[in-house]
């Protein structure tokens, strides 16, 4: 009886403590939430799996982060958006028509008319005044030029002279010094300049370096989009950010009440039963063959698809290892691949509409591609790739293994760790190349892209072979780093450390070519020219997968950086 | 006692000191916060690079490095992490998640430790004490992370299937952002939903082993001398096994229960991630080590230390106390 006793005593005490310790959970305060607005219905859970960001400011390493480009493609808008198919389109709630290219006289400039109902969330209208300060906070990332070093990066930017008010303020004017062909990629996300402008170069700086953290939110508030993120709705420690419809929003009001961004981390199983519970209304994890497999096991409450995205596998040749400075040794090397084979072998099994990537500059879905690839490179060809090593004095020896001059042909091929794709990628190459007389090995490398300190890295060039992917845009300029020949010390991000003045100088002209057939034609040139160093050999173009629950509608992959929530506000839940 | 306290402590000192430097040392030569810009394309310009290593004192020698960080903490300042958030700002709130989440798992898993230690030792061999046995060893076997997916997979499933609505979940603290829209029994119930889960396969866990210990220290007990003489002065069974028996054999589960709260501190770090807790093991994997941040690891380095060595110092401090026998001078 006593014993009994004690155990009820135990069993409450149990009881109330769990309560104390599930109320000091953290958690922002009551109030201030979805009734705000008129607009929109429910409320769906966005499972982040990238890291919860620090700082929201999107111009600085800080907020340089997927998980900010989520969070701000609707809140922060700029002039172009990007489409699934990749294509550009102009931003039809921001702007009140096209905007316009003038490239008479050897120049650039560019007129936006901002639509007249534009105003940011606190009622200060959208001006010409916010893209001069968007413009002037990016232009220059040096101190004695009035810059700021925290910047992480300028590009087009520094090319524009001015950006001025044309008629009235909401007409912009922006003319270039030197044209500069991606300047749809520009005032991606607008910045605030009655908030955040200063007259004083340094104070402005300052404001840059300390950005937006992340436990003070954006700055006001503010927000020029469908949704706006308050300060008070954002759970630092919980990493959950709700997003709630901007009252000011003069465009198609939100489908939903809330959108609440929360991170879940990048296991795929947390994900998986996340979505299967109905915890997780949307989820955009990278895809893994089980994860696609378990998750298309939940149709039809779960839908899903997998799609093809702009980043993109490739074999980088580094040209002053040995036998590959040689141009036979990389066009053997080349030949020797059957990259169907590899497709096949790695993201075919995600989807049956991974192809074999054959350019550099463009993407398979991109209007602008074009398989620019020799007919040689297109299938394995091991006669043809033991015939060029041959042609180029190299001598099969008694282990299957080419030689010259006492030197066996052996390459190492170095990826990133812990990478099952690229891991794969490589493996199915070795025999491949083993049959045309070429020694491969894989190699996990830790310091692959770490600094020039480090030995090993593409930065140092201690490597041989390497598979990577770049991570790009639909604005094709920013490639011109990795091609370019490189310059005594500075490579840019020519790891392969391989280039022709010929090559050079077409980018030259693809920088500052604003017609985009023109640019196409020229990208395409480039790419040709690029297979025939083949210092680079592209394989394919990674997947991105997304899953939803079959009751919220809208719901639409955009594999580019505009990401899942481009279109978030048109998403209903039933 | 006093001095022995004191001169833990300052030993304590010592240690710290010696594993913060051979941490940093190696985060520092390994670890490189600027490699994810290098293959930003397009490329942030140079100038960028070299304001990042100047704002994170890369230029600086190795010991320069350690001592300003060494300052700093002395005085309260962790550094700031490469995104410059101060580290002293995250911690109290990464402890308090991790705190929260392993502080009822281990009422819980002492209280089942010390009931089926106990009943295992006087009914030895018994068929209680089999199944028991059994029980122990399979959880001791179960990997962390196994055991929480099938919590989630079948429990939280079939549960939630039971009341045909979602009583047990398995992600986060709460529903996220409900403490917008809720507040009351809807915002408790809904905390403690999310609390089931990961403490049960945290209790469950330790309490297997712990509970062995128990077994072992009771059966010794039960064999002494002083307890048959308690017996032949005619106290009454019960009285003798929790009175006599129990108090002394919970002297071998107290150390191990206080080591195990001082290292589960450093991070339930599977059980964390998981169930997508932001503790301090998240905070370890993937703030610290997954962004290179040297000034993270270091600061969750610190944290754990302190708590591993004072609950080491509180096992001493409660073995006296709870052994008369034992004087510490």
């Amino acid at each position: 009886m006593k014993f009994s006793k004690r155990g009820a005593a135990l069993l409450a005490t149990g009881i109330a403590g769990a309560m104390v310790l599930s109320a000091c959970g953290g958690g922002s305060s009551s109030g201030g939430g979805g009734e705000s607005g008129s607009s929109g219905q429910g409320r769906v859970v966005f499972g982040e799996s990238t890291d919860f960001p620090e700082n929201l400011f999107p111009y600085i390493a800080a907020g340089n982060a997927t998980s900010v480009a989520n969070l701000l493609i609707r809140v922060l808008p700029g002039p172009y958006v990007v489409e699934p198919d990749f294509s550009v389109k102009w931003d039809q709630d921001l702007l009140a028509s096209e905007p316009e290219l003038d490239t008479s006289g050897g120049g650039q400039v560019n007129t936006y008319v901002i639509n007249p109902d534009a105003v940011w969330s606190d009622g200060t209208p959208i001006t010409a005044e916010d893209f001069e300060f968007t413009w002037r906070a990016n232009r220059s990332s040096d101190p004695a030029d009035g810059g700021c070093a925290s910047l992480l990066g300028t590009t087009g930017y520094e090319q524009i002279a001015s950006v001025e008010a044309g008629d009235d303020d909401k007409t912009v004017t922006v003319t270039y010094s030197t044209p500069f062909s991606d300047w749809q990629s520009l005032f991606g996300n607008l910045l605030p300049a009655h908030l955040m402008d200063n007259e004083d170069p340094v104070a402005l700086c300052d404001t840059i370096t300390n950005g937006w953290p992340i436990a003070d939110g954006i700055v006001g508030d503010i927000s020029a989009g469908p949704w706006q993120i308050k300060k008070e709705n954002i759970d630092v420690g919980g990493q959950i950010v709700v997003l709630t419809p901007n009252p000011e929003w003069w465009g198609e009001p939100t489908g939903l009440a809330q959108l609440v961004v929360q991170n879940i981390g990048n296991d795929p199983t947390t994900a998986v039963q996340g979505i299967q519970s109905g915890e997780l209304g949307v989820i955009y994890p990278q895809p893994q063959l089980d994860l696609v497999d378990q998750i298309q096991g939940l149709e039809p409450n779960v839908s899903s698809d997998v799609t093809f995205g702009l980043s993109f596998e490739h074999l980088d040749f580094n040209t002053t290892y040995g036998p590959l400075s040689e141009l036979a040794v990389r066009q053997a090397f080349t030949m020797a691949l059957d990259r169907q084979e590899i497709v096949d072998q790695t993201v075919g099994q995600f989807s049956s509409d991974a192809t074999v990537l054959e350019n550099r500059i463009y993407f398979n879905n991109q209007p602008q591609y074009q398989d620019t690839a020799p007919d040689e490179y297109k299938t394995k060809n091991t006669a043809l790739a033991k015939q060029t090593l041959e042609g180029a004095g190299w001598v099969l020896g008694s282990d299957g293994v080419y030689a010259k001059n006492g030197q066996r042909l052996t390459v190492q091929i170095d990826t990133t760790a812990n990478n099952p794709l690229r891991q794969t990628t490589i493996e199915v190459m070795i025999p491949q190349l083993a049959e045309a007389g070429i020694e491969a090995t894989f190699n996990a490398n830790p310091d692959i892209f770490a600094g020039a300190d480090k030995p090993t890295s593409l930065e140092a060039g201690g490597f041989q072979a390497a598979v990577f992917a770049w991570v790009g845009s639909p604005f094709r300029g920013a490639t011109q780093s990795i091609y370019e020949q490189p310059q005594g010390d500075a490579i840019g991000q020519n790891y392969s450390r391989q280039g022709t003045q010929e090559i050079d100088d077409l980018f030259a002209q693809f920088q500052v070519e604003p017609d985009p057939d023109k640019q196409a034609e020229l990208g395409n040139q480039i790419d040709a020219l690029l297979w025939g160093q083949v210092a680079t050999v592209p394989l394919y173009q990674k997947p991105t997968f997304i899953a939803y629950q079959s009751s919220i509608s809208n719901v639409e992959d955009n594999s580019t950086q505009a990401g899942p929530l481009w279109n978030s506000e048109t998403w209903t839940v039933q | 006692m006093f001095f022995f306290t004191i001169r833990r402590v300052i030993a304590s000192v010592f240690v710290l000191l010696a594993s913060s430097f051979l941490v940093f040392a190696l985060c520092a030569a390994s670890f490189d916060p600027l490699s994810k810009y290098y293959t930003q394309n397009p490329r942030p310009p140079e100038s960028f690079f070299n304001n990042l290593r100047e704002q994170l004192g890369l230029n600086d020698n190795f010991f320069v490095r350690y001592w300003r960080w060494l300052s700093g903490v002395v005085t309260g300042n962790f550094g700031e992490t490469i995104n410059g958030t101060p580290v002293s700002e995250q911690l109290p709130g990464r402890l308090m998640v991790t705190g929260r989440m392993i502080l009822l798992a281990i009422i819980i898993a002492v209280i089942l430790a010390v009931v089926v230690g106990v009943i295992g030792a006087v009914r030895q061999y018994k068929p209680s004490d089999y199944a028991f046995t059994f029980l122990a060893y399979l959880l001791i076997a179960l990997p962390t992370f196994w055991f929480a997916a099938i919590l989630k997979e079948f429990v939280a499933g079939g549960v939630n299937d039971v009341f045909g609505k979602q009583v047990l979940y398995t992600i986060g603290e709460e529903t996220p952002g409900l403490s917008l829209y809720a507040s009351g029994w809807e915002l408790w119930s809904d905390r403690l939903g999310h609390l089931v889960l990961p403490t049960v396969s945290l209790a469950l866990l330790s309490f297997a082993a712990w509970s062995r210990f128990q077994r072992s220290a009771m059966l010794d007990v039960l064999g002494s001398d002083y307890m048959r003489l308690a017996r032949a002065k005619g106290l009454p069974y019960r009285r003798v096994v929790m009175k006599h028996g129990l108090r002394n054999a919970l002297i071998p589960l107290t150390t191990v229960v206080a080591l195990g709260i001082g290292t589960l501190f450093g991070g339930a770090v599977i059980t964390e991630q998981v169930f997508v807790w932001h503790g301090m093991g998240e905070y370890l994997l993937q703030d610290g080590i997954g962004q290179n941040d040297i000034n993270v690891v270091l600061g969750w380095l610190l944290v754990s230390a302190v708590f591993v060595v004072v609950f080491n110092l509180v096992a001493d401090v409660l073995y006296a106390v709870l052994d008369p026998r034992i004087r510490l001078s």
